[in-house]
């Protein structure tokens, strides 16, 4: 049995079901992310966790004791708010020492403890100020060793760092992880930044309408998503209309593949853009490679890479390719070449379906 | 013109009723300050602080003062008790009869004071809900005097200002998050700990604009003190009440009118640096 | 010839009836300041309407004004522009308004009437408008729930009375009246001191509900509140009669005070002349003797030829008469302050 187990989670509201059926099991240590797009369910997963929100249905379990109903405060889990949450009466000191002070620690103690604490996130110094004189990068610390400070059994991380400006976030993202290696503490993030989930985490529970799309290793989901949606969700893809030929192949702008199609019904095929590489159209195909040709539309100078749009004969795709390469005239004939394998056919969904 | 000056020109209906409603009556409070009054009554026109020394060597004066602060704080530490876990339940229910919980709770405001005075002495009373309740329940054998006389007032009052400290604590609740309250349970504050941690401190703004909303309105109360007081509580309002309407006296009136208003003033300088003090 | 008719006819007229001919020649509207409630509704039905058909150029405004004091303090506050031209109120407060200047003297030459006023009423407001109705302080108890029945102002000291009784204190001017009927009880003269008063009202304290009684000491008795309360002779028999005799209104053996109001014609009325003619038609004997007969208010005007059942239940039954104590109610309100005083220190914080 693992350290945490979630299994058959449910939560309904007055009208709409926000969990549905959520079962999760993850090692000691472990960094795991539930990321999905707004709605999807994953923020009440995490406070069901904490206690925060009562399962309507199924059971959690720590270190093999069921705490499905135990209150939040007697939980031990650390929970960082997307709100920061710190509280605006108390210094960032008795902010950090709050948890301990529940816990009767003494003030000799405490003192110890937070200013660790407060070395761990890099605040040392700023016991003595309010919340409201820190900026969002230090608020945001404050929260983390505060959350930190109580050892909890499970760290929780609802959206921490959505309100950060790009670069502050990179930086954060790369010093939670560490802490989180170095402490060992077994972390669960909420996400709906797919960077901030492939670079945190051990593995990623990509949710969807109250439900476990796919669990995964980062590369997993990202090589090889097992269903549309975490395809479209994590990482671009080109979504190209397909067709199927009579020995079963895939057919893309007139041009049979080397790819097995679905057996029946109609379907697209997913390839990421940065797995395509544009060829002079002269250039022979090799095997294990697919090809079309088309004319190129635009091309776009992103920094660390080039942008192309091309259009064929049955649509557009884009392609990403190393920018230094020599840029291409609008217009240009070429072929496009990927490998086979880096195509994954999905039965495109009924009109009525929406992903 | 510009558009500050039509912003201007737009407050002036206001302005002027207010200098009509307000200011000229209370000019005229201040001129009958200093009028005099003679052995039988009569009010005689002067410019003298005749009446101010009367009215301030009267040991009576201090006794009334005393009386008003004391059933003010005491009739506002109950509405405050009282009010607070209702503001706080209408602050945070996501029911769908919110609104409508709201209005109940301000209802009161909306019915006369007078009658609400009468609902009182029916509950109240000798022979009203509580004492007949009482008796039948063997509590008591005689009946408690709950009215005419201070209790009957101070609960009265508290009652009377309650939906205004309700709405001063839900425009005060603005600190107050239901996050922090997650954030203090998720680090092991039980629901008791945390209402006293984060939920009180935090709520204390709010607590504070309450009481000196509610504080102020019973200073300047007397329909409550006046007809549940049976003519034993005497205040300042009252006594203000009296001496216009029963005695004619309007220059001890206007001495004491007067007087009620700088203590309210001051209260209300007060009860703003302490609110202030409490949001830092 | 019918022009020729007509001014036979209107000749005719003036001759016959001059004083028809002078209400005629008086219009406009008049506004009264008074009492609310069954004294607007009585007095509008036995005295302004009768105005009203002899004068009927004449509309009369009832104004409900509150208390005497509410009322002097109306006339006081729209000296510089009065709106009120007569004003019915008691004398204690009228007072006030006539030292103020608030109110016209009235002479026989122009009001002939009040020459046919008992001698207190003219004297009630000096040269200043006279009393218009008597009243005076009785005992009103609860016939059904009193055994044995209320028959002496002693009696309001009886245990049984404990928490039973609603006294209005001063300044009321029933406080005041009582204090004088208590000290006239105990053998003293309010004149001298009221220290026997106070030292028996002290005792008497304890056993009183309220010194405020509201909305008044009738509404107290018939909700079953109290038993006894203080009031006023005329409104307590027409509540006996509305009630079928659940009030009952005792005149103590040991005496009692007159309450006088009277009717003030207001300086510097816009409509003097049919103010005046109100005032006059008030005090006359027909206005009189309608009034008492309605309300219980002993008349004011000598000559007023009224029922007998009606006189008995007033003041002005000579029984009656000599058990009044008289009080002069300016000394009273010399007074009224150093009364309202030792009522509360002495009085009123004894019960609490």
């Amino acid at each position: 049995m693992s350290y945490l187990e979630l299994s058959g989670l449910q939560k309904r509201y007055r009208d709409s079901v926000a969990v549905d059926d959520v079962s999760l099991s993850v090692e000691q240590g472990e960094a795991v992310a539930l990321l999905g797009p707004s709605g999807c369910g994953k923020t009440t997963t995490l406070r069901m966790l904490a206690g925060l929100v009562d399962p309507d249905r199924g059971a959690i379990r720590l270190d093999g004791t069921e705490i499905t109903r135990l209150p939040a405060h007697r939980r031990n889990m650390g929970y960082v708010f997307q709100s920061y949450a710190l509280f605006p009466h108390l210094s960032v000191a008795r902010n950090v020492g709050f948890g301990l002070e529940e816990r009767g620690v003494n003030k000799a103690e405490i003192a110890r403890q937070v200013t660790e604490a407060l070395a761990l996130v890099r605040l040392a110094g700023l016991d003595g100020r309010r919340p409201r004189e820190l900026s969002g990068g230090q608020q945001q610390r404050v929260a983390l060793a505060r959350a930190l400070v109580i050892r909890p059994a499970v760290l929780l991380l609802d959206e921490s760092l959505s309100n950060l400006d790009a670069k502050l976030r990179d930086t954060m993202r790369h010093e939670i992880r560490s802490i989180q290696r170095s402490l060992g503490i077994t972390t669960l993030f909420v996400t709906h930044d797919q960077v901030e989930a492939l670079t945190m985490c051990d593995r990623i529970a990509v949710m969807n309408r109250g439900r476990i799309a796919q669990i995964g290793s980062p590369e997993d989901i990202y090589e090889r998503p097992a269903t549309r949606f975490v395809a479209e969700f994590v990482g671009r893809a080109n979504a190209l209309p397909a067709a199927r030929d009579a020995e079963g192949r895939a057919v893309l702008w007139g041009q049979a593949l080397p790819v097995k199609a679905p057996a029946s019904g109609e379907f697209d095929l997913f390839v990421r853009p940065q797995r395509m590489r544009i060829v002079p159209v002269s250039e022979p195909v090799a095997d294990g490679m697919a090809r079309v040709t088309g004319r190129v539309l635009r091309s776009v100078f992103v920094g660390d890479h080039v942008e192309v749009l091309l259009e064929g004969a049955g649509g557009q795709l884009t392609i990403e390719t190393q920018s230094g390469t020599a840029a291409l005239p609008e217009g240009a004939e070429v072929a496009v070449i990927w490998q086979a394998r880096d195509t994954l056919p999905f039965a495109r969904p009924s009109a009525r379906e929406t992903p | 013109m510009t558009g500050t000056a039509r912003l201007k020109l737009l407050v002036l209906p206001a302005a002027l009723f207010v200098l009509a409603v307000y200011a000229w009556p209370t000019l005229g409070l201040f001129r009958n300050a200093f009028n005099e009054t003679g052995p039988t009554g009569a009010m005689i026109e002067a410019w003298s602080l005749k009446t101010a020394q009367e009215v301030f060597s009267d040991g009576f004066t201090f006794e009334l003062t005393l009386n008003s602060l004391w059933l003010s704080l005491s009739a506002t530490l109950i509405a405050l008790t009282l009010s607070y876990p209702v503001a706080l339940f209408l602050f945070r229910t996501t029911s769908r009869f919110r609104g409508l919980l709201a209005v109940i709770a301000i209802m009161p405001m909306l019915i006369s004071g007078v009658v609400r005075v009468f609902g009182w002495l029916a509950i109240l009373g000798d022979r009203g809900l509580v004492n007949t309740l009482a008796q039948s329940l063997g509590l008591i054998s005689t009946p408690v005097k709950l009215v005419f006389n201070w209790t009957g007032v101070t609960i009265g009052l508290a009652e009377s200002i309650m939906p205004y400290m309700i709405l001063a604590l839900l425009a005060g609740f603005g600190q107050l998050d239901r996050t922090l309250e997650e954030a203090s349970r998720s680090l092991g504050a039980s629901p008791a700990r945390t209402f006293w941690r984060v939920t009180l401190p935090l709520s204390l703004p709010a607590l504070a604009l309450a009481a000196g909303l509610g504080f102020v309105l019973s200073m300047s109360a007397y329909i409550t003190p006046k007809l549940l007081g049976g003519g034993r509580v005497f205040v300042l309002a009252t006594e203000i009440f009296e001496q216009a309407t029963t005695n004619t006296n309007w220059p001890v009136a206007s001495v004491l009118a007067i007087y009620t208003l700088v203590l309210l003033l001051l209260l209300l300088v007060a009860s703003n640096i302490a609110a202030r003090g409490l949001q830092r | 010839m019918p022009t020729r008719r007509l001014v036979i006819q209107a000749g005719l007229a003036s001759i016959a009836a001059p004083a028809i001919v002078r209400a005629q020649g008086l219009s406009g509207s008049i506004t009264l300041m008074s009492y609310s409630g069954i004294f607007q509704d009585n007095y509008t039905k036995t005295v302004i309407e009768p105005f009203q058909q002899a004068f009927p150029g004449i509309k009369v405004n009832f104004a409900p004004g509150g208390t005497s004091a509410q009322m002097v303090g109306s006339v006081r506050a729209q000296k510089a522009d009065p709106q009120i031209d007569v004003a019915i109120m008691d004398v204690t407060t009228s007072s006030i308004g006539n030292s103020e200047g608030l109110f016209e003297k009235l002479t026989p030459a122009e009001f002939p009437v009040l020459n046919e006023l008992l001698p207190e009423a003219r004297a009630a407001g000096g040269e200043y408008g006279p009393a218009v109705t008597f009243d005076h302080l009785v005992l009103v108890y609860d016939t059904q729930n009193l055994k044995p029945p209320l028959t002496t102002l002693a009696d309001l000291w009886r245990p049984d009375l404990k928490g039973q009784l609603a006294i209005s204190a001063p300044p009321n001017i029933q406080g005041l009246a009582l204090t004088a009927m208590v000290e006239k009880m105990t053998g003293g003269d309010y004149r001298k001191s009221i220290d026997g008063a106070i030292k028996k009202l002290r005792e008497l304290a304890p056993s009183v509900n309220t010194f405020e009684p509201n909305p008044d000491g009738y509404s107290l008795i018939l909700n079953g509140v109290v038993k006894v309360a203080t009031g006023w002779n005329a409104r307590s028999q027409l509540y006996a009669d509305q009630t079928g005799g659940k009030i009952g209104a005792l005149l103590p053996p040991e005496g009692s005070v007159f309450q006088i109001n009277t009717i003030n014609l207001t300086a510097g009325s816009k409509n003097r002349a049919a103010a005046a003619a109100f005032v006059n038609y008030a005090l006359s004997q027909a206005a009189q003797k309608a009034f008492t007969e309605r309300m219980f208010y002993a008349p004011t005007n000598a000559q007023a030829a009224i029922d007998p059942k009606a006189i008995a239940r007033t003041a002005a039954a000579p029984e009656s008469r000599a058990r009044m104590i008289g009080l002069d109610w300016n000394d009273v309100l010399k007074v009224r302050d150093q009364w309202n005083n030792r009522w509360r220190r002495e009085v009123i914080a004894a019960a609490r």
